[in-house]
């Protein structure tokens, strides 16, 4: 028999259709696994597979959609037993192939549910396993509704076995996965997986996915499957119908056909006349495998961004080099800092995140990780993975959540030989740099002659031209003062090569007074002689203002109407200072919470004023303020956190005026929500309220064990802690806690809060003081150090 | 498996009026509490708000005391029980406000924490709001008694999984559970809904 990956080159094949409806019809009672039905009663699946094939299809699903290690224990048996009655039901049958069906875990993998990405792929390589020994022809992922979720299932097929792997998804009328992904975003990813075949099931019926097959037709190089239910399900006289029938179903496949869809079948409320009817329709329509797309693309959960003439932005923000605030982040571990530098790099417009995090210091692999989940869990912007260590760059690449940009192979030996394995088993974007052993060539021809040599090792790997992304490199101009020449001439050599292309922009203008000029006049002239990407700031005006000036003098901004809109947005110079208002002050805007306010009052009185004075006579007095309202319940706790985040933006301000080795750290506080506790909203308001009284916060997150509290309080020698728990459960975990503190450390004095504690717990648990609200806690902490 | 006679009902964001009482609670105010912030909060969350409940009619059998036989789950419990006294069925039901909520609640955990406080008690009351929005569109055809959360009473919370898992709320709704028995998207409700 014919491979399955050949046959569906040939022509059009077709799955079989549900299988809980027909099982229902046999006396599947509701609610009830149908996969014990493998075991104890085989002759019923068998008959399923066999009335399927009788209709003419030529791939039957397994009866093994929900098994798995977390579901059932005897999932390996099951999954057997499973594939056990397709290959009889097969047996001696022409063309007719058994998949392997692996439905999804029902969990939701990190970092908003709490299953691991590495969990996920162990779980899913156990199944495959086990369906690989015993003779599937191919392995089914279906019904899979988050894209991470798919990517781990998709890994484990390929590391656990050679089985040809389909995917489908399940889109809803809106043409997005329930966690967000759309037909481009999830065609980028998983044919940078490279799947044999891909497309959609489940959810909606054929009328629906009609409005989505333009995304595959469009995106998809691989051939596309569609395996849609009967419709909508709908209720007539206590019995579930869906409103498709047989007829119909096969008119709109007949259409799906037409519209590129080559592997046809059903899902729910399907049967076998539903096959039968689908088949006779569209098996003499023209058989047309798709086109190759030579599309460059990225992709994060959500959305694709497509590389081409319009000009793409790199945000070059999180990458330590020549940024101290960053270098101390990563050494501190504060991702926070890094998350804030994401999010408004993507509020600012750039199209990718570029993430590099090497320090020599720290353990660049683990940070790395740390960082691409916790930017990925706060904004959807494609990610560009940065490394020089191979380790780094495979590990985050396995963990990104999509199809990311790879940032870089170079024209050695050595990097060739590691990164393009990586490319070739995870997919993803590649940046090529031009240098090699012999390092960056001067003349623009022989950093070309190096993409090319790139290019045709990527191609011994499979990997597209499509796939990479040229960087000449632009060096200095102050200390070269041929490179921007040489750059901008390799970009359109480059061109010419059929790839796309990519700079580092800010580099050119290193050492230079007033920067912003020189490198946005060299980004002009690079979008000029064919750059695609940037890597730059997007915080810099000067670069956004000639991203949006070449759009809109270039077509790619129809009726300017995206510069408008940013030009609109520029605040005129009057504005940006700030018109003053007579009866505003620092006082009045901390107090009313008002945080721009609060940062240039600031700022204009540190200019007569001591930094000490401004806290002391100003942003303290009004946070007593408000705090005093609050107390006496004249104003509320949304209120008091607005001023709290005033506060804390003007102390940033007058933090700026005093030199980093003199700033207070003797006001300071561990902060943690103990461990089993994922509620961290009440620690935050206080964490926020705390950092405003110019308290330095080591803020631990949530669910933090007892060993972590007390390690960062011995460390910074720090005598308090503060603790809380929003649940009942975890209270046990909070006297734990104050227990080892106890014990490793009598003068740390503990300060514990949180809905289900009381004065009466919290004397029970031996905490030093019970902050039944933030304010109280303020008021304690104050207390403590005076 | 994915059961079929699970019905679906969804809600535009405009069409679910959120309870200015529930929304008060949380955010510890009086009930007329108005501020700008508080207002582009609300509209923020509105744009991405995906309201979606997934929900079942069982049959319902208690005749054993303290005991409430659904066919596919049996919960011991004396509060839902005494709830569901007098009962022939009962609407097993699922509702969330989706994924997109968890993730404006993680960014806003970064940039705002007054804006996530304040997110976090709109979506709060949003998906209360939606679960009422339901159930009176539910005791408009049948006679039924208060809904019953799983977690109160004594009604344990691990009845969670096989309550979504008869639903298919991970494929009807993206509702999970962790090995803690919470729900993700966290704004998400189930309950129990007795028709006598």
């Amino acid at each position: 028999m014919k491979k399955i990956t050949d046959l569906i080159k040939e022509k059009r094949v077709y799955f079989d259709g549900g299988t809980g409806t027909v099982l229902q019809g046999m006396g599947l009672p509701a609610g009830q696994s149908p996969e014990l039905w493998n075991i104890t009663q085989p002759e019923k699946i068998i008959s399923l597979h066999k009335s399927y094939i009788d209709a003419g299809c030529n791939i039957i699903k397994t009866n093994t959609f929900g098994l798995n290690r977390d579901k059932f224990k005897n999932y390996d048996e099951l999954i057997r037993a499973g594939i056990e009655c397709a290959k009889k039901a097969a047996q001696g049958r022409e063309e007719v192939y058994v998949a392997y069906d692996m439905g999804p875990t029902g969990r939701l993998l990190e970092p908003l549910g709490d299953l691991s990405f590495d969990e996920a792929v162990s779980i899913f390589a156990d199944n495959i396993k086990a369906a690989a020994d015993c003779g599937a022809d191919l392995v089914l992922i279906e019904t899979m509704n988050d894209s991470h979720e798919t990517k781990a299932a998709v890994l484990a097929a390929k590391e656990n076995s050679n089985l040809p792997i389909f995917v489908t998804n399940v889109y809803d009328a809106g043409g997005k996965l329930m966690t967000g992904a759309d037909p481009a975003a999830m065609i980028a990813m998983l044919e940078g997986l490279r799947v044999d075949a891909l497309g959609m099931n489940c959810s909606l019926g054929p009328d629906i996915m009609l409005n989505i097959i333009g995304e595959f037709e469009k995106y998809s190089s691989t051939p596309v499957i569609v395996n849609p239910n009967a419709g909508l399900p709908e209720v007539h006289d206590g019995e579930t119908v869906y409103n498709i029938g047989a007829d119909d179903f096969s008119d709109y496949m007949v259409q799906l056909a037409g519209k590129g869809a080559l592997i046809l079948g059903g899902c729910c409320g399907t049967t076998p006349e539903f096959i039968k009817k689908t088949i006779e329709k569209t098996k003499d329509l023209p058989f047309l495998y798709p086109s190759k797309k030579n599309i460059t693309m990225v992709s994060s959960y959500t959305h694709s961004v497509v590389i081409d003439e319009s000009p793409i932005l790199i945000g070059e923000r999180i990458n330590p080099t020549g940024k101290p605030k960053l270098k101390e982040a990563l050494r501190s571990g504060d991702l926070n800092y890094i998350l804030n530098e994401a999010i408004r790099q993507s509020e600012s417009g750039a199209h990718i995140l570029d993430v590099n995090v090497g320090l020599p210091e720290i353990n660049e692999t683990e940070m790395m990780l740390k960082c691409v989940s916790a930017v990925q869990a706060v904004t959807d912007t494609p990610l560009q993975i940065d490394s020089t260590n191979f380790e780094t760059l495979e590990a985050a690449v396995r963990l990104y959540n999509g199809k990311p940009l790879i940032n870089s192979v170079n024209g050695t030996e050595e990097s060739m030989n590691n990164v393009l394995p990586i490319v070739q088993k995870y997919g993803g974007g590649l940046i090529a740099l031009t240098i090699d052993e012999g390092g960056i060539p001067d003349r623009a021809e022989d950093r070309a002659k190096i993409a090319e040599k790139i290019i045709a090792r990527a191609a011994e790997y499979g990997i597209d031209k499509r796939e990479i992304i040229v960087d000449p490199l632009a060096l200095t101009v102050s200390s070269n003062p041929e490179s921007a020449r040489v750059t901008l001439e390799a970009v359109r050599l480059i061109r010419k090569l059929g790839v796309k292309t990519s700079l580092g922009i800010s580099n050119i203008s290193f050492g230079l007074p007033r920067r912003d000029i020189v490198t946005s006049t060299f980004y002009a002239n690079a979008l000029q002689s064919g750059l695609n990407c940037a890597i730059m700031n997007p915080f810099s005006q000067a670069m956004m203002d000639t991203y949006y000036a070449y759009k809109a003098l270039n077509l790619f901004d129809t009726g300017c109407v995206e510069y408008i809109n940013y030009a609109s947005q520029q605040q005129s110079p009057e504005k940006n200072t700030g018109g003053d208002k007579k009866e505003e002050t620092l006082h009045t805007c901390i107090v009313k919470g008002l945080k721009e306010g609060a940062v240039k009052y600031a700022a204009k009185l540190l200019e007569s004023t001591e930094p000490l004075d401004v806290i002391n006579k100003h942003i303290v007095p009004a946070l007593n303020e408000i705090g005093t309202a609050f107390e006496q319940k004249k104003a509320y706790l949304p209120q008091l956190l607005m001023s709290a985040e005033a506060a804390s933006a003007s102390f940033d301000e007058v933090k700026k005026k005093i030199p980093a080795d003199c700033s207070d750290k003797s006001k300071a506080i561990v902060l943690a929500t103990v461990k089993g506790d994922i509620h961290d909203i009440g620690k935050n308001i206080v964490k926020v309220l705390m950092e405003s009284y110019g308290f330095t916060v080591y803020d631990l997150g949530r669910d933090v064990p007892p060993e972590t509290i007390v390690e960062c309080a011995v460390e910074h020698n720090c005598k308090l802690v503060g603790l809380s728990a929003l649940m009942t459960t975890t209270v046990p975990s909070m006297a734990e806690t104050i227990e080892l503190l106890n014990k490793t450390d009598p003068e740390i004095k503990t300060l514990v809060g949180g809905a289900v504690l009381n004065q009466e717990y919290a004397d029970m648990i031996g905490a030093d003081f019970y902050g039944a609200d933030a304010m109280d806690s303020v008021r304690f902490a104050e207390q403590f150090y005076s | 498996m994915k059961n079929n006679d699970v019905r679906i009902i969804t809600a535009s964001p405009e069409a679910v009026e959120i309870n200015k009482n529930e929304l008060a609670q949380r955010l510890k105010t009086n009930r007329g509490f108005e501020n700008d912030t508080l207002e582009m909060c609300k509209k923020r969350l509105l744009k991405i708000i995906n309201y979606k409940c997934a929900y079942i009619r069982a049959p319902l059998d208690l005749s054993v005391e303290n005991v409430c036989n659904l066919g596919f789950m049996s919960v011991k419990s004396k509060n839902l029980y005494k709830n569901l006294s007098g009962c022939k069925e009962v609407f097993v039901l699922a509702w969330t406000t989706g994924i997109a909520v968890d993730r404006l609640l993680a960014r806003l955990n970064v940039t705002s924490q007054a804006e996530h406080f304040m997110t976090d008690a709109l979506s709060s009351a949003a998906v209360e709001s939606f679960c009422d929005y339901v159930c009176d569109r539910l005791k408009s055809e049948n006679n039924c008694v208060p809904r019953f959360s799983p977690g109160f009473g004594d009604v344990s919370i691990q009845v969670q999984r096989p309550l979504l898992e008869r639903l298919n709320a991970a494929e009807n709704l993206g509702i999970t559970l962790n090995t803690a028995y919470l729900m993700t998207p966290v704004k998400s409700v189930t309950a129990f809904m007795g028709i006598k």
